[in-house]
C-alpha cells in the first residue's frame, strides 16, 4: 500500500519530465516540419538558424548566400526568415516573393496571440499590411507570412533556401552530396552540426543519409534531449531510485512477515511458488502506481504547465515510463525472495 | 499522560535508532534536491530559457523536487508500519494495562517525526555546504541566493514532518486500537 503510493510518486515525477521532454520533441519535429516543408534540401546561412522561444518559431540568424547553382530541374525557395516585434509581442515574419506585398497571412493561432483578426492592419517594418488569416494552418506554423521585401526591411536581411528536387530524382539517398557539388557547400543530414561561421552556409539533407531515423525524429531528439540533460531530468532519476529503493524495502519487510508461511511452502517443495508469488505481488504493485502516478501526473502537468504539456505528449511519456516497469518490477521481487530462498525451510518455520 | 507517550517514544526511538537510518536517508535526499532547487533557482531558469517556458520549467522543478521529496519521505511511513508490526506484543501489554490510545500513538509518532526531521536537516545542511561549495568553485552558473535555500530548508522540514505524519498516523492509529488481546496473542 504505502510502497505504491511511493512508487506511484516517483512514476509521477519520470512522467512530468517526460511529458515535458516529448512536448518539447513534439514542438522540435513541428517547427522543423513546417520550414523544411515539401522540401528536401535545407541551405541555411553561416550565422545558423535558431529556435525563438518567445516566438515558438525557427528563424535565420544570417543572410542566405546570395544564389544557389541548382542541377537541372531543381527548383529553390528563398525564405526571409527572421522575428520583430508586433502588438509588444516577438513574432517570427517570413518573407516570400510573389506573395502580395499589402498583405500578411497570419495563422490564427498566432493572430490569437497577436490580438489581431481578419481585415486588421498590421504595421510591419514601416508599411501597413492587411491581415488575411490563415485558419487551416499547420501546427508549427507560427509566423507571419508577407513579401520578401516588406520582411526585409522589417527583419533584415537573414533567411534561407529550401531546396525541392523532381521526382525522378527522390528516390536518391544523396540529394545533400548532389547540391553540395554544385554549390560548393558543405552538406550534413546530422541537425546538431551547426554552420561554420566563416564559411557561405550549410546544407541539411532531410531526407538521406543512413540510419532509421529521419531528420525531423533527429531534430526532435535535439529538443527533448535538452529536457532530460537538464535539472529535471536527473531530479526525476533520483526519484525514481529512492522509489526503487522503497518498493524493495517495503517487500523485505511483507517477506518477513510472512516467512513462515514461505517455510511452509518450501518444506513442501514449493521453493519456486514462492517466486511466483512475488512476482505477481510485485507486478500488481508496481502496475497499481504506475496507473496512480501517470494519472497523477496528468493532473499536475495540467495544473502547474498548462502551456508545455499536450495531452499527445502526456501519452507518450506515460507509455517510455511504462517501458521500464517490468524490469524494476522483477527486479524488486526477485532481491528480497532471493534472500529469503537462501534460507532453510526449518529456519523460516522456526523463527519468529 | 502524553507526555509519557512522548517520554516513552523517545526512549525507544532510541532503542531502535538503527532502523532510522534508511528512512532518514532517503528523505535526505529529497531534501537535499529540494534545497539545493530553491538555492540554484536563478541558474536552472537561465538554463531553462533557451527552450522558452522559463517559468514553466522552473515551476516544474519545483514541483518535481518536492515529489522527490515525498517519495522519501514514504519509506518513513514503510519504516512505521514496520515499527508497528514488530512491536505489535508491546503495543498489546500497553493496551492491556490499561494505556489509553492517545499516548500510544503518540509514543509511536515520535519516531516518524523524528527521522523525517533528522533526514530533512542533514540534506539541508549537505544541500547548502555543496551550493556554497558550488558557488565558490564557480560551477554555479547564476550564483546561490541564501534566501532561496533558506526558503528550500523551511519547504524541506515543514513537507517532511507534514508528510510523515500524515502517513503514519492511520497505521498507528489502527494499530492502537486494536484489541489488546489480539495484539498479544498475534503479535511477533
Amino acid at each position: 500500500m504505502l510502497s505504491t503510493l511511493g512508487i506511484a510518486l516517483a512514476i509521477l515525477s519520470v512522467t512530468v519530465v517526460r511529458t515535458i521532454s516529448a512536448s518539447f520533441a513534439l514542438t522540435g519535429a513541428e517547427t522543423v516540419d513546417a520550414v523544411v516543408a515539401d522540401a528536401q534540401l535545407w541551405v541555411v546561412p553561416a550565422d545558423g538558424v535558431t529556435y525563438d522561444p518567445e516566438a515558438e518559431a525557427l528563424v535565420a540568424d544570417g543572410a542566405p548566400t546570395a544564389s544557389l547553382d541548382l542541377p537541372d530541374g531543381w527548383t529553390a525557395l528563398r525564405t526571409v526568415a527572421g522575428e520583430t516585434t508586433v502588438n509588444g509581442k516577438t513574432v517570427a515574419v517570413h518573407g516570400l516573393e510573389g506573395v502580395d506585398a499589402g498583405t500578411a497571412l497570419v495563422p490564427s493561432s498566432v493572430a490569437e496571440r497577436l490580438g489581431v483578426t481578419d481585415g486588421d492592419t498590421l504595421s510591419l517594418g514601416g508599411s501597413d499590411l492587411t491581415v488575411s488569416l490563415e485558419e487551416d494552418a499547420d501546427a508549427g506554423d507560427t509566423w507571419i507570412t508577407t513579401s520578401a521585401d516588406v520582411a526585409t526591411t522589417a527583419v533584415g536581411d537573414v533567411g534561407w533556401w529550401t531546396v525541392t528536387v523532381p521526382a525522378a530524382d527522390l528516390t536518391r539517398n544523396d540529394l545533400g552530396a548532389v547540391l553540395a557539388e554544385s554549390t560548393g557547400l558543405p552538406t550534413t543530414t546530422d541537425p546538431a552540426v551547426s554552420p561554420d561561421a566563416a564559411g557561405d552556409g550549410l546544407i541539411y539533407d532531410t531526407v538521406g543519409g543512413s540510419g532509421a531515423t529521419t531528420f525531423e525524429q533527429r531534430y526532435s531528439a535535439l529538443f527533448s534531449g535538452q529536457v532530460t540533460s537538464s535539472a529535471l531530468g536527473l531530479i526525476s532519476t533520483i526519484g525514481l531510485i529512492l522509489g526503487f529503493v522503497i518498493a524493495v524495502s517495503s517487500f523485505l519487510a511483507a517477506v518477513h512477515e510472512r516467512r513462515r508461511e514461505f517455510g511452509i511452502m518450501s518444506s513442501i517443495g514449493l521453493a519456486d511458488e514462492v517466486l511466483y508469488f512475488f512476482l505477481v505481488e510485485s507486478g500488481i504493485v508496481f502496475v497499481t502506481a504506475w496507473v496512480v502516478g501517470v494519472l497523477g501526473a496528468g493532473a499536475a502537468v495540467a495544473l502547474v504547465i498548462p502551456e508545455i504539456a499536450t495531452p499527445l505528449a502526456w501519452v507518450q511519456a506515460s507509455a517510455m515510463v511504462a517501458a521500464f516497469l517490468p524490469a524494476m518490477a522483477i527486479v524488486g521481487a526477485l532481491v528480497p525472495v532471493h534472500r529469503l530462498l537462501q534460507q532453510r525451510p526449518v529456519q523460516l518455520l522456526g523463527g519468529l | 499522560m502524553l507526555k509519557y507517550g512522548l517520554a516513552y517514544g523517545l526512549l525507544s526511538t532510541r532503542r531502535r535508532a538503527a532502523e532510522l537510518v534508511l528512512p532518514s536517508l532517503t528523505t535526505a535526499t529529497g531534501a537535499f534536491l529540494v534545497v539545493v532547487v530553491f538555492a540554484m533557482a536563478a541558474g536552472i531558469r537561465e538554463s531553462a530559457a533557451s527552450l522558452g517556458h522559463a517559468d514553466e520549467i522552473g515551476r516544474a522543478v519545483v514541483l518535481i523536487a518536492v515529489t522527490v521529496l515525498l517519495v522519501g519521505v514514504v519509506e518513513v511511513a514503510v519504516a512505521t508500519t514496520r515499527t508497528i508490526s514488530h512491536r505489535t506484543r508491546e503495543l498489546g501489554v500497553l493496551g492491556a494495562t490499561g494505556v489509553p490510545r492517545g499516548p500510544v500513538v503518540t509514543a509511536l509518532l515520535v519516531e516518524p517525526v523524528i527521522s523525517a526531521v533528522a533526514g530533512a536537516v542533514l540534506g539541508s545542511v549537505v544541500a547548502v555546504v555543496v551550493s556554497l561549495v558550488l558557488d565558490a568553485v564557480g560551477a554555479a552558473a547564476a550564483g546561490v541566493s541564501l534566501g532561496g535555500a533558506a526558503l528550500g530548508v523551511l519547504v524541506s522540514v515543514l513537507v517532511s514532518i507534514g508528510a510523515a505524519l500524515a502517513t503514519s498516523v492511520l497505521p498507528t492509529w489502527r494499530a492502537a486500537s486494536r484489541p489488546p488481546i489480539r495484539s498479544l496473542s498475534t503479535g511477533g
